[in-house]
């Protein structure tokens, strides 16, 4: 969860509507708890409400579905496509025993594919504030900030260095991952809410910073990373060696690139597996992938890695680029062969080579993929050693008055998610500075709830994996442009929303009630129902543990560990005294200022 | 001070070596072997004799159940590792049991591999690796006349030997996928090639199967880029790819296989990998070599075994052992690619 979600000094506000049963808490405690049970919820940046967008498709409300999702990562059909996922990683789904994690991007794809046509946009909007920002790029950070200041009142206006918006969803990524018809579509929802755009404009070339800061309230630079890095070895320059940015960008922008036979791309991120793919696409027979470090830690989804293998890529791991070399011409790279070294737990592993090892991969075409930092733009305040303006991370500032900074413009490379994140979170500091008062907060929604149909056996339904273009050799058709990831049929995704455990459900036993007759241990499919002595509290009061106790003289408690719950209602339907009540909890994003249009 | 506990994961050659020498070298320990099959340590090679005939069940399997009451070793079977928590020394089992260690030896062996291309179709084909796997093919050869073999592994080569044996009709589809442990050469392919051939095995020269269609329970249909081909059954021998997959994001370090030093150890203190699941590094090969074969396997276990016990001993790489591939020499007793 991020930080500053709330603030652990604040009084504890907590409004209900006990005629609704609804109530809705900032008490940490709740967010705390919000983070241990509903992790996936908790593991996307944009803190997307995953259960229940997976439940309203599962109850085949697809454009609620697709609602959900935008209300808060704001371009579901894209990222139903290409988002990196981090919320599958810790689906509970995937626990050690239980399972493959629930394939929660696609069913969001799906709830884009399967709304039909007469699907209509519900974003709230406000009074007009009288105030004007600027955005620099319209990549998913600039688009983020701007629907959400365009949402809030402001007048805002986007300066898009090329022809059309979009930035890197646009011209960093292939048609056959991002189809432009659904970029376009919710690209065009965005602008609707009143937002101007001008393309064509190099913020620092065509116009100056300053000028466009003094025009303006506030200006934020979301202006991605363009600035492909470079290793720094010999022979870069050479013939037949491209950046992976600028190999991807000119084949978005419809140029002329030719590629060679047997093509090497070095790199271990979605730029370089699109690169790889794009190769094959335009006609490389033979395609290596080389990476530093261990496949298992490629920030690319598993499913990425399986097509881009599927499709003929091949992937040699710990291997680290010493030269490049060739007469006028690449014929090839030398590499050390690397070694995995210590790590701390969370960070990923560092690799260092192994001298000695040296050895050469044969390549006419070799394509460095190791990220882009962002290009430098003139300006004032505070800036790096290469001239790029820097601001701080939790508050989006620069040293200059009213000048912000998002995405990876901020950050370095990221992925989309977080880029949208990122734009979400510079849009609330600015209006807030803007106008001296926060107008949005994160609450926790509580609410009664009922035994759902979910289904012990459906735990079991194996993962369904998203049908692709088969045979391998017609993705290659119509130059290449032919969506790999064909989407789920309506049954396909049902089954794989059944999938879901809703760990927004709330189980919870009345000790008041309880006859500790057992009937729910007995019945619990997993060690999920405990008996305990004690139970302890981490420093916002959230339950963080309890001490068990198989000694009937010492149970003071019968308590349900959510976080082992698989939410199958097995220990309600057995109760013989109704005393575990269900309880629905959601993480949501509340407006403090009022409506004034639908 | 408690009974020391070393647990080993796996029942191959690599593993049962490993459990002999720590008891040979005096160990008192608690020794428990943990397998996923539910048979004893067999002898993959012997698989093809055993699907024509020619020896018996037993016959594959390399001790009696007698011997390990012997030694004291707790050999369960059929008790599959799910996890591993290192900081916590723990093991999860599949049925929800957690297994303490003191020391630990991963000896899970290999599994066979399919290429990620070959995956789409993975339901329709026949693999080799354990008795089990013999046993399936005992079975479907009862109603099917014609094979059709997809890569070259030595196991695929011995089992057409077999098949032959047993009167049945061979096409072989062999590409740049095919081979392994040693990688393709047009000269190998060639001599593989030809000397199939030779024997009455019908080559199918072609680069990719692009669809693959079931007509009926013993005849399948395969669309190939050069040609289609009908046949009873098929069978994938692209050889074996270490068996760790549930040890990813435990903590070690897992490329093909689970990377370990010189000394088989891993990055976790009394942590040993060996046999076809351990990756090492070798300077002379400039690369990094997985074993294959029995009498690596059991080096390698004994070395992991000593070493758990306090020596230092350095495993070296095997040295070249002539192997048979259709006919054709081939010195290698490691592979280094896929």
């Amino acid at each position: 969860m991020q930080e500053g979600l709330w603030n652990p000094g604040k009084t504890i506000s907590q409004t209900q509507n006990w005629k609704s049963g609804v109530s809705y808490s900032c008490d940490p405690a709740d967010f705390s708890y919000m983070k241990v049970n509903v992790p996936c919820q908790d593991a996307c940046p944009a803190l997307t409400n995953i259960p229940s967008y997976i439940r309203a498709l599962y109850e085949e409300k697809f454009a609620t579905s697709y609602e959900i999702n935008r209300m808060v990562n704001l371009l579901p059909g894209t990222l139903g496509r290409i988002c990196s996922r981090p919320c599958e990683l810790k689906c509970r789904h995937g626990e050690a025993g239980l399972g493959e994690p629930v394939n929660i991007c696609h069913i969001k794809k799906a709830a884009s594919d399967l709304r039909g046509l007469g699907h209509s946009y519900m974003t709230p909007r406000f009074a007009p504030v009288g105030k004007t920002v600027a955005i620099v790029g319209s990549g998913p950070a600039g688009l983020a900030a701007a629907h959400d200041l365009a949402m809030m009142g402001f007048d805002v206006t986007i300066l898009e260095a090329f022809e059309e918006p979009g930035g890197m969803l646009r011209y960093g990524i292939p048609e056959f991952r991002l189809p432009r018809i659904i970029l376009s579509e919710e690209i065009a929802n965005i602008l609707r809410l009143g937002i101007s755009i001008k393309t064509g404009v190099r913020v620092g070339v065509d116009l100056t910073l300053e000028s466009i800061m003094s025009n303006y309230d506030a200006t934020l630079i979301a202006a991605g990373c363009y600035e492909p890095m470079e290793l720094g070895i010999p022979g870069e320059d050479l013939l037949g060696v491209y950046t992976g940015l600028n190999f991807v960008m000119d084949v978005a922008k419809g140029l002329d690139v030719r590629i060679g036979k047997k093509v090497m791309v070095i790199g271990a991120g979605f730029t370089a597996f699109d690169c790889s793919r794009l190769a094959l696409r335009l006609g490389a027979e033979d395609v290596t992938l080389c990476i530093r470090g261990l496949e298992e830690d490629l920030r690319v989804t598993t499913d990425e890695i399986v097509e881009a293998k599927r499709e003929g890529i091949r992937i040699q791991s710990l291997l680290l680029s010493k030269g490049v070399y060739g007469g006028g011409h690449v014929k090839g790279v030398e590499f050390f062969r690397t070694r995995p070294v210590e790590r701390s737990s969370e960070s990923r592993r560092a690799v260092e080579p192994i001298f000695g090892s040296e050895f050469v991969l044969e390549a006419d075409s070799v394509i460095l993929a190791i990220g882009q930092a962002p290009q430098r733009i003139p300006g004032p305040g505070k800036q790096n050693d290469r001239g790029v303006i820097i601001a701080d991370f939790g508050n989006f500032r620069s040293t200059a008055t009213n000048l912000y900074l998002a995405g990876d413009y901020l950050t370095g490379p990221s992925t989309v998610i977080e880029s949208i994140s990122s734009g979400r979170r510079a849009a609330g500091k600015i209006a807030e500075d803007l106008l001296g008062k926060k107008l949005k907060e994160w609450v926790v929604r509580i609410k009664d709830a009922k035994l759902t149909d979910r289904q012990r056996s459906w735990d079991l339904i194996p993962r369904v994996e998203i049908p692709t273009v088969l045979p391998v050799e017609d993705r290659f058709q119509s130059k290449g442009f032919v969506e790999v990831e064909t989407g789920y049929l309506p049954e396909q995704a049902h089954d794989e929303s059944k999938r879901c455990y809703l760990c927004y459900l709330h189980y919870e036993i009345d000790v008041n009630k309880c006859i500790y007759c057992r009937y729910c241990i007995d019945n619990a499919p997993r060690d999920c129902i405990k008996l305990v002595n004690d139970i302890f509290t981490d420093e916002t009061g959230a339950v963080s543990g309890y001490l068990e106790t198989t000694q009937w003289t010492e149970v003071s408690a019968v308590v349900i560990d959510n976080s082992q719950c698989v939410r199958c209602g097995e220990c309600v339907r057995v109760c013989p005294v109704d005393c575990i009540s269900v309880s629905r909890m959601d993480l949501v994003e509340r407006f403090l200022i009022e409506e004034t249009e639908a | 001070m408690s009974r020391q506990s070393f647990v080993i994961i796996g029942n191959g050659p690599a593993a049962n070596q490993a459990a002999e020498s720590l008891r040979s070298q005096g160990s008192e320990a608690k020794i428990t072997m943990l397998s996923k099959d539910s048979f004893r340590g067999y002898l993959p090679h012997l698989l093809p004799d055993f699907i024509s005939g020619s020896i018996g069940e037993e016959s594959l399997y390399f001790r009696p159940h007698a011997y390990y009451k012997e030694k004291n070793i707790f050999l369960r079977l059929g008790q599959k590792a799910v996890g591993i928590d290192f900081s916590k020394r723990r093991i999860f089992l599949e049925h929800r049991e957690v297994i303490s260690f003191d020391g630990l030896i991963i000896a899970t062996g290999g599994k066979p591999r399919i290429p990620e291309y070959y995956q789409l179709f993975e339901d329709l084909m026949l693999t080799l690796k354990t008795p089990q796997d013999a046993k399936l093919w005992i079975s479907k050869l009862k109603s099917v006349d014609s094979i059709l073999m997809l890569g070259g592994d030595l196991t695929s080569l011995s089992l057409t030997r077999a098949l032959l044996k047993m009167g049945k009709t061979i096409q072989f589809i062999i590409n740049e996928d095919s081979f392994w442990p040693i990688p393709y050469s047009e000269e190998i392919y060639k001599a593989v090639a030809q000397r199939l051939e030779s024997k009455g095995v019908q080559v199918v020269h072609c680069n990719k199967i692009r669809r693959v269609t079931q007509i009926d329970e013993n005849l399948i249909e395969v669309d190939t880029d050069t040609c289609s081909v009908r046949t009873g059954a098929i069978g994938a021998f692209f050889g074996l790819v270490p068996d760790v997959r549930f040890l990813v994001r435990s903590g070690l370090d897992i490329d093909r296989g689970i990377l370990v030093d010189e000394f088989l150890k891993t990055r976790f203190e009394d942590v040993f990998a060996v046999g076809d699941c351990a990756q090492v590094y070798h300077p002379a090969l400039r690369n990094y070599w997985v074993s294959i074969g029995y009498q690596n396997a059991a080096t390698l276990g004994k070395i992991a075994a000593s070493n758990l016990l306090g020596s230092d001993l350095e495993a070296l790489v095997a040295p070249e052992s002539i192997l048979d591939v259709g006919g054709v020499k081939v010195n290698t007793s490691w592979w280094t690619e896929f």
